[in-house]
């Protein structure tokens, strides 16, 4: 997937940072959490990712995949994306989010 | 992006193409050129009514993209996309000149329809699609098929849609219209506001808004009070689902039909919770490794959400 070299490199470079890369995969009544599991192994996406097959996706209703949020440390939705945006939108909303939560 | 297909998820279109052909209109195409084949094998010498004049522009319509895909050279396919572009033209001058027959209406409604069809920014001052929803407005505003049309217009941006999708809302008698305009002028109004956000920054697109529809315009909407645009959009949702829930949606290219009920509560849904300002819904399931986990868990941490597909 295009956005997998981008969200590695923001997992390595924000270790250290109050952040976390949260997944949910998509997949009605599809793919449990095997098939996920190889996959992310596979790929190295060294993260967690909720396995959805619909509650999520009924209540959230994303446009498609992939679909992102920002969600700062109160809890609240602070930017979202349908469609993944240039990595450059996700890093500067990513910094000064994570500048108001230190 | 990758869409989701299954019934619940509301497909929204991407900002870029569109392709045209709605579900039903496939079928009603295909009705209407068998009766198209009919009126062609009438003598040639006699003038062609309006309805022939309809037939043979649905059917280009029709043809269309089979005929672009059999083009070999690049000049054949220039001049088929050249005479589809005129296609709109053609059925609102049809329109035009016999306002009285009833193919105008029908003539009209593919004049909206193959507009709104094509990638965004389109319609705008002067455009062919402001001056059909004019004559829609003024010949046919009671008129049972608009509610197809006000499903048209529902990712349009130029007061003209605006304009139509309210007329349609107070004027239509039809409570299966009267539904349709009120859940595509929430819609409508949501749209918008979600398309003005991109602007800021981006003067490229600025640029192509105030060529097609006119700078004063555009300014006139960002100065807008959003709040109150944004709550006019969720009492619309509201009474579209209170008043006219039961309603079908008809099936289109960027929609996968349902009830007004449906659409509209997942539309307030996402004003109510899943905006920008809104605390996010809790979240609730298991990892990849099996194991138990909410999103709540990660409050304190800013969290990055990424609905993904593995392939």
């Amino acid at each position: 997937m295009a956005q997998w070299p981008h969200e590695r490199s923001l997992v390595k470079n924000l270790k250290d940072k109050p952040f976390a890369l949260i997944g949910v995969h998509l997949d009605y009544g599809g793919d449990d959490a095997s098939v996920v599991k190889r996959v992310m192994t596979k790929e190295q996406l060294n993260w967690r990712s909720f396995v959805d097959r619909g509650p999520i996706a009924d209540k959230w209703k994303p446009a498609g995949t992939p679909s992102f949020y920002i969600i700062d440390s109160k809890g609240v939705i602070r930017h979202k994306w349908a469609g993944a945006p240039a990595a450059k939108a996700i890093d500067t909303a990513l910094e000064k989010v994570i500048q108001e939560a230190e | 992006m990758r869409v989701i297909k299954r019934t619940q998820i509301n497909r929204r279109v991407p900002i870029g193409r569109r392709i045209y052909a709605a579900n039903w209109e496939c079928v009603l195409t295909l009705v209407l050129c068998m009766f198209a084949t009919l009126a062609v094998g009438a003598p040639q010498d006699k003038p062609a009514t309006p309805a022939e004049k309809y037939q043979a522009l649905l059917k280009e319509r029709q043809d269309g993209p089979e005929e672009s895909s059999k083009a070999t050279t690049a000049e054949e396919r220039k001049q088929t996309q050249a005479r589809l572009a005129k296609l709109p033209q053609r059925f609102f001058e049809l329109a035009e000149q016999n306002p009285n027959d009833p193919v105008a209406l029908e003539a009209l409604i593919q004049t909206v329809s193959v507009v709104n069809g094509t990638a965004f920014p389109v319609g705008g001052k002067g455009s062919l699609d402001e001056r059909a929803l004019a004559l829609l407005r003024r010949d046919h505003v009671q008129s049972e098929k608009l509610g197809l049309v006000c499903q048209h217009v529902l990712f349009g941006f130029h007061k003209s849609h605006e304009e139509f999708l309210r007329a349609v809302l107070e004027l239509n008698p039809r409570a299966e219209v009267q539904g349709l305009a009120c859940l595509s002028l929430a819609q409508y109004l949501n749209d918008r506001l979600n398309r003005l956000e991109l602007l800021p920054g981006q003067p490229e697109l600025v640029e192509r808004y105030h060529r097609v529809f006119g700078k004063e315009y555009v300014e006139q909407l960002q100065r807008q009070d959003r709040a109150a645009v944004s709550k006019e959009a969720e009492l619309l949702f509201d009474r579209a689902a209170e008043k006219y829930g039961d309603v079908k949606i008809p099936v289109t290219y960027y929609g996968s039909g349902g009830t007004i009920r449906e659409k509209a509560e997942a539309e307030l849904f996402q004003i109510r919770h899943l905006a920008v300002g809104k605390v996010a819904p809790e979240i609730e399931g298991e990892d990849q490794e099996g194991k138990h986990f909410k999103l709540s868990d990660y409050r304190g941490k800013v969290v990055l959400l990424d609905f993904w597909y593995r392939l």
